[in-house]
């Protein structure tokens, strides 16, 4: 249990069929994430983020490479590789009780334990209170936290997040975040975090790999050994001097464009 | 300067008095509006009573229909038919439908032959309908079912195709068997173009089943409209077509409330 959730991906390029000829959406890549890490991926848009990530999902097939997860090709979803999207994707016609329920009926259990534990899952997200409701009466920031309960209680040893709370307004972010460290930080699973704000990056990571323009590869690795919870202000020191370097790497600064 | 009469004052008043129908307000006004215009158009004698009858000879001759009781025997004809018709249709559509969605063998083998069918009028089964199974019930339930069947199929399989991809990633990755992908899944995200189908449905059910009785019956809402031509009874005529026009309208209402309780958080 200790070593598991080991992912690397080794020279995986992927290609999509575009309207003239192949499109390289990610050109080949290399990326080792170690057993309960959790990094950081950011980069413009259109870098192949996501592509990558639906890689790891094993939603789509890379062209080129290989992905394994502790030794064993990714062939396709599988539960102990969770996603957390973007748009949440719960399932309207269950409750967020239901959708809990959804994740944990592969186990088998019997009833009173399935709903129990599904319970357990809603409350570590603090939404006991909501088990009830339908995705659609809950506001982004209840949605997220239901997808996140979700996932974990199907017990994933890798977890893909693709821009999580990118459509959530500041207050609620901060909220996730620490929501998503204490959870983690319980469970124990190997993240991969994509982002495009690298604060989040910073605040969160123990790693953040920034991305090229596409096809994206990883151009710089930041390890970020810092205790949580964490704060630009008080970690200014270690933590500005990265983010002034991210921000150049993102966007650089031509002579050009100071006139 | 400004004209009181001008469009740009009336208008919003106009406006605003429909704005303030709501509910039944709004289909009773326009009834009520058309019942007087008809009411006036007949009274004044511009057309001959027996080519447009007036409100009320069209009132007496559905009161005769009633009381003579062939207008409860012709109702519970049709709505049998249509029912059975409706019943047959709709469980072979979406069976269908999940089939050639989900099965790419039975795709490929059906779908080609059943989108050729679709343009079929249902009046042009009527004929062949009769040769294969005479002029009783079992015609009937064919024009019905087989025009309903096509409908549900159609919505059904385009349902299936439109499935968001981001609930089969979801499921997939949560360790859903195929199985369980299916029907726990799969389905309710197909349900609101399944009911949208089968609302559709019910419509077409009606309307292939007074043309299968138009011609070809000895009882039921359409045979008696036929019958009533034969002795030039535009009053009874009347009377029959704004039945159906009611029964239609409730059957709809009854089936779009129970689509909303079926497909919950499907909003609109
Ligand atoms: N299914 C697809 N078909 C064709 N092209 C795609 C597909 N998915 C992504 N792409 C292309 O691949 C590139 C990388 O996309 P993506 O991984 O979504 O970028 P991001 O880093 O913003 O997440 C983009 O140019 C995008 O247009
Ligand atoms: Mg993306």
């Amino acid at each position: 249990m200790a070593m598991s959730g080991h992912v690397r991906v080794d020279q995986v390029s992927i290609t999509f069929k575009g309207k003239e000829g192949p499109v390289t959406a990610l050109a080949p890549t290399t990326l080792h994430l170690a057993p309960g890490s959790f990094t950081a991926l950011i980069g413009p848009s259109g870098c192949g983020k996501s592509t990558l990530m639906n890689a790891i999902a094993g939603f789509v097939t890379p062209a080129s490479g290989a992905i394994t997860l502790d030794g064993t090709g990714i062939s396709g979803p599988r539960p102990d590789v969770g996603v957390i999207f973007q748009q949440y994707a719960l399932f309207p016609w269950f409750t967020a009780l239901g959708n809990v329920k959804f994740a944990l009926k592969r186990l088998g259990l019997p009833k009173a334990e399935l709903q129990d534990r599904a319970m357990a899952a809603l409350e570590e997200v603090n939404l006991a209170d909501h088990a009830r409701k339908f995705p659609q009466e809950l506001s982004g920031g209840m949605k997220q936290r239901v997808a996140i309960a979700r996932t974990f209680a199907s017990g994933p040893k890798v977890l893909l997040m693709d821009e999580p709370f990118g459509a959530l307004d500041a207050q609620t972010r901060i909220v996730m975040h620490r929501l998503l460290i204490d959870i983690w930080q319980k469970h124990r699973a190997t993240v991969l975090f994509v982002t495009h704000d690298v604060d989040e990056a910073l605040l969160l990571a123990d790693r953040v790999c920034v991305m090229s323009q596409a096809p994206g590869r990883i151009l710089r690795d930041y390890p970020l050994d810092l205790p949580r919870p964490r704060s630009l202000r008080a970690q200014a020191e270690v933590l500005l001097p990265i983010r002034e370097e991210i921000i150049e790497l993102l966007h650089p600064t031509s002579p050009h464009s100071r006139a | 300067m400004a004209d009181p009469a001008s469009p740009r004052r009336v208008r919003p008043l106009l406006a605003m008095g429909l704005a303030g129908a709501t509910g039944l307000g709004r289909p009773l006004l326009s009834f009520g509006f058309i019942l007087m215009l008809w009411f006036f158009v007949t009274a004044a004698g511009l057309v001959p009573e027996q080519i447009f009858p007036s409100p009320l000879s069209v009132w007496q001759a559905g009161v005769e229909m009633a009381e003579n009781g062939t207008l409860a025997t012709d109702l519970a004809v049709s709505m049998r038919r249509a029912a059975t018709g409706f019943a047959i249709g709709s469980v072979l559509g979406v069976t269908l439908g999940l089939l050639t969605g989900r099965v790419a063998l039975v795709r490929a083998l059906l779908n080609p032959f059943l989108t050729l069918l679709r343009p079929i009028p249902a009046i042009a089964l009527v004929p062949v309908a009769i040769v294969w199974f005479g002029i009783g019930e079992g015609s009937k339930y064919f024009v019905v079912s087989y025009t309903v069947f096509l409908t549900v199929w159609f919505n059904t399989h385009h349902g299936m195709e439109y499935i968001p991809e981001i609930y089969l990633r979801a499921s997939r990755s949560l360790g859903a068997s195929r199985q369980r992908e299916f029907l726990t899944v799969v389905i309710p995200a197909a349900a609101p173009h399944i009911v949208a189908g089968l609302r559709l449905g019910v419509a077409l059910a009606f309307l292939s089943l007074v043309a299968a009785e138009l011609s070809g019956a000895s009882s039921g809402l359409g045979y008696r409209l036929q019958e009533a031509r034969q002795y030039i009874r535009t009053d009874r005529m009347f009377a029959l077509l704004i039945l159906l026009g009611a029964l239609g309208a409730c059957v709809d209402l009854l089936v779009r409330w129970a689509g909303r309780k079926l497909v919950h958080w499907q909003q609109g």
